[in-house]
């Protein structure tokens, strides 16, 4: 019957209504009201440091790689004490679409997300960042790993120096 | 020719190939590392592994060492090997420092590829890794013994290939390393290709250190522009900087190495002094203003002086299109044919190379598979390096290698060196007029496949048509016995290819007065050309001066008009190696400044430009072509110079990186003179030799090279400068025709009787190699300074 059915589909959008009118809303005033977002939301890029506080990143060109949008450019240099790190590293942050695919592939951690979103404005130069502002004082999401103790070249420890190694063999002893 | 079954597919090779060439055939990539094309097999690395099911030895086989058989039955995709391989991927990582972030090798390891291939991912050992310490190479090569995997590679590249002595493997079972006996600079001049060799990141280019990562690199097959021979390599350029250089494959030419003066001599394009403006003066010009300037003024003066007013001068640098163009440009304002060089010595050689031997040429794929190969007036090492390890592989087959040259030169391999004058050498090569000489033609006549080096530079025209005549007396109807002619540049076969036949000195024209202007393309007469200071009080006279070129060279500072042309890396071209490959180069990059130069070290500039800066410069045939309006396509360019010039094969038959082919043969011959000059009572003869690194103006205005360059000296006989009373050490005064130096005196065994010898480089840049025969006095004393 048409006519039950109208009235039965009558009623409870008023029901939904009046429900909801003693709701708390969801709508947040922003920007007077910062939304509180997840840990694990994908937004403004940053450069880590490692427990010892020195760059993580050491320009390995891996983040840039796996860019779709290729949004990241740097250059490496080699330090005095051995370490490789970026002379300059840019992120544009007009072309990035935060797919968070550099920070996957980031083998020392360096490369992070942060919850920060607010990235607009009306001069595009400003939202290409530099190495300047990328780099943070702190190590981000994971307060423990530090790239050059778990590989052996002998950079933050004397080589042969790190866990699981053995010293430096001799390669003009004879003894078995 | 047997046939075996691979993977369920048949194929017929070859007698003595190996399982693992066989299945690259049929396009099946077995895993390997101690494999190397060059270099052979030695089971060091396990990797290959692959299971025989039908063969004298079955079960599982390392295929880089079995050879083929009738009706093998080989599988590399059963489980057995697959879970070897697996296996032995795994305890290939069980030292491996897992650094690949800040290795060079990254992105380009045989390691990576070959342990993600096999499927090794998760380590399950626990125990301990073996560390090493490192050594210092030297500017050239960084090492990270870490890494090594144990293949053996590097070591048979250096030692058995190259034949480099100061580098090996030390140590015993887990502890093999590969290095030197102690730190220092690795000697030989073929060092860099261990960094090809080396399947990891061992050893890596020091000049390259922290660049780029290979896939952000710009790359081209191209020609290696620094001697005759024409290597294949790959430069490979980023943020507009030229970073690196390495060897490609051509197994005609050079096979599967290339020399560190090709390898590391390549930052002559980012030479920090490189004009890349066209200039008047001190006024900046526009590409175009400066061209339009050029043609006016070359115009007005053939109108007021006649066509004799300006002269066009080519090079050997600049490549077959370029010297083409300027041939036609100059029938079209109507001055006289340009002249392709402005060293007129080595240009009659090249035109000898490239009209009466060109029926018996060799190639250096010949020179290593001849049993006998006589050097006349060569220094490989310093002329042609490449041709010093194809000497190698010629000995290393049995093959015997005569040298005679009044230089004392060193090869990588064993031969048999007579000291000679040139004089004595032209004795030599007209055959009855030594002793010597019968017992050449015998050993010549008896070989199999005797090959001929005569050295442009030091024979000349005249000697080089010596060799021909010789080379003729020496074939039989078997076979014919070949000539390597070894040339001054690049490009000098090709120069001598176009500019048959008359061509007269540049100094002489010059100084006759009638010249009002010249138009120098990618040329510097004052470095590249004998009695430079005798080109600098000529130029003085001109009435306008024009330079075109993409080096900071001496003649820029004369110079009225100066248009920026490209650098090999940067454009496209051909050419024409002293065996007469005709070889194709592409562009790596576009020309403009480096990012490392605009940023100053730091990030690149924050600004939005519609053209990059520095991007001004053009190949010099584009704006040949510009000049003279018609603007067509390179292919449709090269079309009309193989109808003009019917010698040069069909461009469409040339792949940039293949193997290339030899123009064909000529029919003319040049009409060269020759006459030798008496030598004056007392003197000695002069001979100048380019040095190892830096006599070529490229590897001149690369900074990586810097550390080989070497001091100037006169090196002389002990007896010589005993009856002279000198002693080595000493500061002594040379007096040549081209006036008087002052250079430290080294006395050398080696050297023959009756010659002084110097080199020409950056440290003595003022006699050039190549000049017609020239006599000098030495005495002591002299300046000190």
């Amino acid at each position: 019957m048409p006519l039950l059915r109208d009235i039965k589909g009558f009623f409870p959008p008023f029901w939904i209504t009046l429900r909801n009118m003693f709701r708390k809303p969801v709508t947040v005033q922003y920007p007077e009201q910062k939304p509180e977002l997840p840990e694990r939301y994908r937004a403004r890029l940053v450069l880590t440091r490692d427990p010892d506080g020195e760059e993580r990143c050491v320009a390995c060109h891996l983040c840039s790689g796996a860019c779709p949008v290729d949004c990241i450019s740097m250059q490496a240099a080699e330090a005095d004490n051995g370490r490789r790190y970026a002379a300059w590293f840019r992120i544009n942050f007009t072309r990035c679409i935060f797919c968070g695919l550099c920070t996957e592939a980031c083998p020392t951690l360096a490369i992070q997300v942060t919850s920060d979103f607010e990235l607009s404005g009306r001069d595009p130069l400003k939202l290409v960042y530099e190495k300047e502002d990328l780099l943070v004082d702190h190590c981000g999401k994971n307060v423990e790993y530090s790239f050059y103790r778990q590989t052996g070249i002998g950079v933050a420890a004397p080589r042969g120096g790190n866990p699981n190694e053995s010293a430096p063999v001799d390669v003009k002893d004879l003894l078995p | 020719m047997p046939t075996l079954t691979i993977d369920n597919q048949q194929v017929t090779v070859e007698d003595g190939t190996t399982v693992l060439e066989a299945a690259e055939q049929l396009g099946i990539v077995i895993p390997h590392f101690c494999y190397h094309k060059a270099l052979g097999a030695v089971g060091a690395c396990r990797m290959c592994a692959v299971t025989v099911h039908e063969g004298t030895f079955k079960g599982l086989k390392m295929s880089c060492l079995i050879k083929v058989e009738e009706g093998m039955v080989v599988t590399t995709d059963d489980a057995k090997s697959v879970v070897f391989r697996e296996r032995v991927s795994e305890w290939l990582m069980l030292n491996h420092p897992h650094d690949c972030p800040v290795c060079d090798e990254g992105g380009e390891c045989q390691l990576q590829e070959m342990t993600i291939a096999s499927g090794h991912g998760v380590r399950r050992y626990e125990g301990q890794k073996r560390t090493y310490n490192n050594q210092q190479l030297g500017p050239f090569i960084a090492q990270e013994m870490n890494r090594c995997i144990q293949c053996y590679r590097c070591v048979r590249t250096y030692k058995d290939y190259c034949g480099g002595k100061d580098f090996g493997v030390m140590g015993s079972r887990n502890r093999v390393f590969f290095g030197r006996f102690k730190d220092g600079p690795l000697e030989s001049d073929f060092s860099g290709n261990i960094v090809d060799a080396c399947p990891t990141g061992v050893f890596t280019d020091k000049t390259f250190r922290f660049k780029s990562r290979f896939w952000d690199l710009q790359e081209a097959p191209s020609i290696c522009p620094h001697c005759s021979l024409g290597c294949s390599t790959v430069p490979a350029g980023r943020y507009g900087e030229l970073q690196r250089v390495r060897s490609s494959v051509n197994e005609k030419v050079n096979g599967f190495f290339i020399c560190d003066r090709g390898r590391f001599g390549s930052s002559y394009a980012n030479h920090p002094e490189r004009p890349r403006q066209a200039s008047r003066g001190q006024w900046k010009l526009t590409r175009d203003e400066a061209l339009v300037q050029l043609d006016s003024k070359v115009r007005e003066l053939i109108r007021q002086h006649g066509p004799e007013a300006v002269l066009l001068l080519g090079s050997n640098r600049a490549s077959l299109e370029t010297n083409w163009m300027l041939q036609r440009w100059a029938e079209k304002i109507g001055c006289r044919a340009p002249l392709l060089s402005a060293h007129l010595p080595r240009h009659l050689a090249a035109q000898v190379a490239a009209f009466d031997l060109a029926d018996r040429l060799a190639s250096l794929e010949k020179i290593r598979q001849s049993d006998l190969v006589v050097l006349l007036g060569v220094d490989p090492l310093a002329e042609a390096p490449m041709l010093a390890v194809a000497l190698r592989q010629a000995v290393k087959k049995g093959g015997q290698v005569l040298a005679y040259d009044p230089r004392s030169i060193e090869l990588p391999c064993v031969f048999e060196q007579q000291s000679m004058s040139p004089l004595q050498l032209l004795e030599l090569l007209d055959q009855d007029k030594s002793p010597e000489s019968g017992r050449l033609l015998d050993l010549l006549k008896k070989a199999e496949s005797p090959v001929l080096v005569p050295g442009g530079d030091l024979l000349g025209a005249g000697g080089l048509l010596r060799v021909q005549k010789l080379a003729v007396v020496a074939s039989n109807q078997t076979r014919s016995c070949l000539v390597h002619p070894v040339l001054a540049g690049p490009n000098s076969f090709g120069c001598g290819l176009l500019s048959l036949p008359e061509q007269d000195d540049l100094l002489t024209q010059l100084e006759s007065g009638r010249i009002k202007m010249l138009v120098c393309v990618e040329t510097d007469p004052l470095l590249e050309a004998p009695n430079g200071e005798r080109f600098a009080k000529a130029l003085s006279r001109l009435e306008e001066l024009a330079v075109l070129d993409y080096l900071p060279t001496l003649i820029s500072a004369h110079t009225k008009l100066f248009i920026p042309t490209s650098a090999p890396v940067e454009a496209a071209g051909t050419f024409v190696n002293n065996e007469g490959r005709q070889q194709l180069f592409v562009p790596v990059m576009e020309p403009r400044l480096p990012i490392a130069v605009t940023g100053s070290g730091s990030h690149p500039p924050r600004e939005f430009l519609p053209e990059a800066p520095g991007s001004d410069p053009r190949p010099a045939w584009q704006l040949l072509q510009q000049l003279l309006g018609e603007e067509v396509e390179l292919a449709q360019l090269r079309e009309r110079m193989k109808t003009a010039v019917p010698r040069l094969i069909d461009f469409d038959k040339l792949q940039p990186g293949g193997v290339f082919c030899r123009v064909s043969d000529a029919d003319e011959r040049s009409c060269y003179a020759d006459e030798i000059s008496a030598q004056p009572a007392g003197s000695l003869q002069l001979v100048v030799s380019p040095a190892r690194y830096g006599s070529d103006l490229l590897s001149r205005f690369s900074e990586k090279l810097k550390p080989r360059f070497t001091d100037a000296c006169l090196q002389l006989h002990p007896q010589d400068a005993a009856e002279r009373g000198l002693d080595d050490g000493m500061k002594v005064a040379l007096k040549t025709d081209c006036g008087e130096y002052y250079l430290t005196l080294r006395c050398v065994e080696g050297v023959a009787t009756g010659c002084a010898v110097v080199e020409n480089g950056p440290a003595f840049p003022q006699l050039v190699p190549g000049g017609k025969l020239g006599f000098c006095q030495v005495a002591a004393g002299g300046r000190h300074d």
